[in-house]
């Protein structure tokens, strides 16, 4: 069984290096992406299983990218973390509102992150 | 006096009257047999009745009596099934004690395994989080690489969008701030050693985490959460200040402590090494 394509989004390199290890132990195929722009468009060709995307970044918010994301038939299913600095209710809110499946607010605590990576992803 | 012949008619006659009387009692007491005699018939009819009732009810017992040997017989076989079905009800009910005493033990292995799981993905994460810092502090030699790094380090891996790094300048021993996030530049520009947490920090080389002797703060550190003393070669060089925290981030925790120290050191150091990169630059011949 082919192992799980998961997208990480953030401009961050801290960030995703900080992702990718923590996912590094897990049998998952990683990609990455540095803006919401460029998430959308690698979604579409990679068509991963799974997202993973920060709240504010240049060229296209998070927010922005789900929605896009949410519009297109081929990346409408994808379920999407947010990762958000703050982790108020307005600004969860709004990350549902845009079509994400779930959030975790930073600094992100792996077991936390994995928990709900393996939940959506049905393992 | 009366004649003989009167005399014998009066005779008969007393003879007849009590030969009569005689005979009449004799038919009373004849009816009066005839009647006893009647009675005791129908007490014989009566008891002979009774005695053929008695033997039924006689008979009755024995097959009662039979049936009852028969159940006692029955009811020790059963008694004796009812025993065997209770030793063997007890021997399951061990053993389902002692499963259900291994299913206890396996959850609370499961449990462990499950706990110990947890911690290792928390020691991952933690360890993710100190190489992370590591590699993108001594990943450059660019200055403002370096400030952008520990910023990224500070907001995201331990979670204040309010902080200030400062480096010492030893000529007139003010603390300068070189970068900055979510403050106020301005009203933390330059701050004298000793003044306030932040220069207590550098005066005394130790960090102020909340935890120590009360400092009288500046009016501009009202809501300063941290501040860690930047070393190189154990010589304070600098600072790093940190104000709120994000609202989700409720205190330190131990790998807060460990990126503190962490920055205190090799962040001073990584500045050291662009500086000495800016000089060796500055020196090459383009």
């Amino acid at each position: 069984m082919a192992n799980k394509k998961i997208l990480l989004v953030d401009d961050s390199n801290t960030i995703l290096m900080v992702e990718k290890m923590i996912l590094a132990s897990e049998p998952y195929h990683l990609v990455t992406a540095g803006n919401g722009a460029q998430a959308v468009e690698r979604a579409a060709a990679e068509r991963p299983d799974l997202i993973l995307m920060d709240v504010v970044m240049p060229t296209m918010d998070g927010f922005a990218a789900c929605r896009a994301l949410r519009a297109r038939d081929e990346t409408r299913a994808i379920p999407v973390i947010m990762v958000t600095t703050r982790g108020e209710a307005d600004k969860v809110e709004l990350g549902f509102e845009s079509g994400c499946s779930e959030y975790v607010t930073k600094p992100i605590n792996g077991p936390e992150l994995l928990a709900k990576i393996r939940n959506l992803l049905g393992e | 006096m009366k004649k003989p012949d009167e005399l014998e008619r009066t005779y008969v006659r007393k003879v007849r009257e009590g030969t009569q009387k005689y005979a009449r009692d004799l038919m009373a007491e004849n009816d009066r047999l005839r009647m006893l005699i009647a009675a005791l018939e129908s007490d014989r009819v009566r008891l002979a009745e009774r005695a053929r009732s008695v033997e039924s009810v006689l008979q009755e017992v024995d097959l009662l009596r039979g049936a009852v040997s028969t159940l006692e017989r029955e009811k020790l076989g059963v008694q004796a099934q009812l025993f065997a079905a209770r030793e063997e009800l007890e021997s399951h009910r061990q053993e389902r004690a002692r499963l259900e005493q291994q299913v206890a033990d396996v959850e609370k292995e499961s449990r462990r395994f499950a706990e110990q799981y947890v911690q290792v993905e928390a020691q991952n994460t933690n360890l993710a989080n100190l190489y992370v810092a590591s590699y993108r502090l001594y990943g450059t030699l660019d200055r403002q690489e370096v400030l952008a790094a520990i910023q990224e380090i500070v907001v995201n891996l331990i979670g204040s969008e309010e902080l200030g790094v400062y480096e010492l300048e030893a000529e007139d021993a003010t603390l300068r701030l070189v970068a900055s996030f979510g403050i106020d530049p301005t009203a933390h520009d330059r701050i004298p050693v000793g003044e306030g947490r932040i220069g207590r920090v550098a005066a005394s080389g130790e960090p102020d985490i909340g935890a120590g002797a009360p400092v009288a703060a500046r009016a501009q550190e009202a809501d300063l959460t941290a501040c860690v003393p930047l070393k190189l070669d154990g010589r304070v060089v600098g600072a790093l200040a940190l104000f709120r925290l994000l609202p989700q981030k409720n205190g330190f925790e131990s790998l807060d402590h460990e990126l503190f120290g962490l920055l205190g050191t090799h962040a001073a150091t990584a500045l050291y090494c662009t500086r000495l990169q800016e000089r060796l630059a500055a020196r090459t011949p383009a």
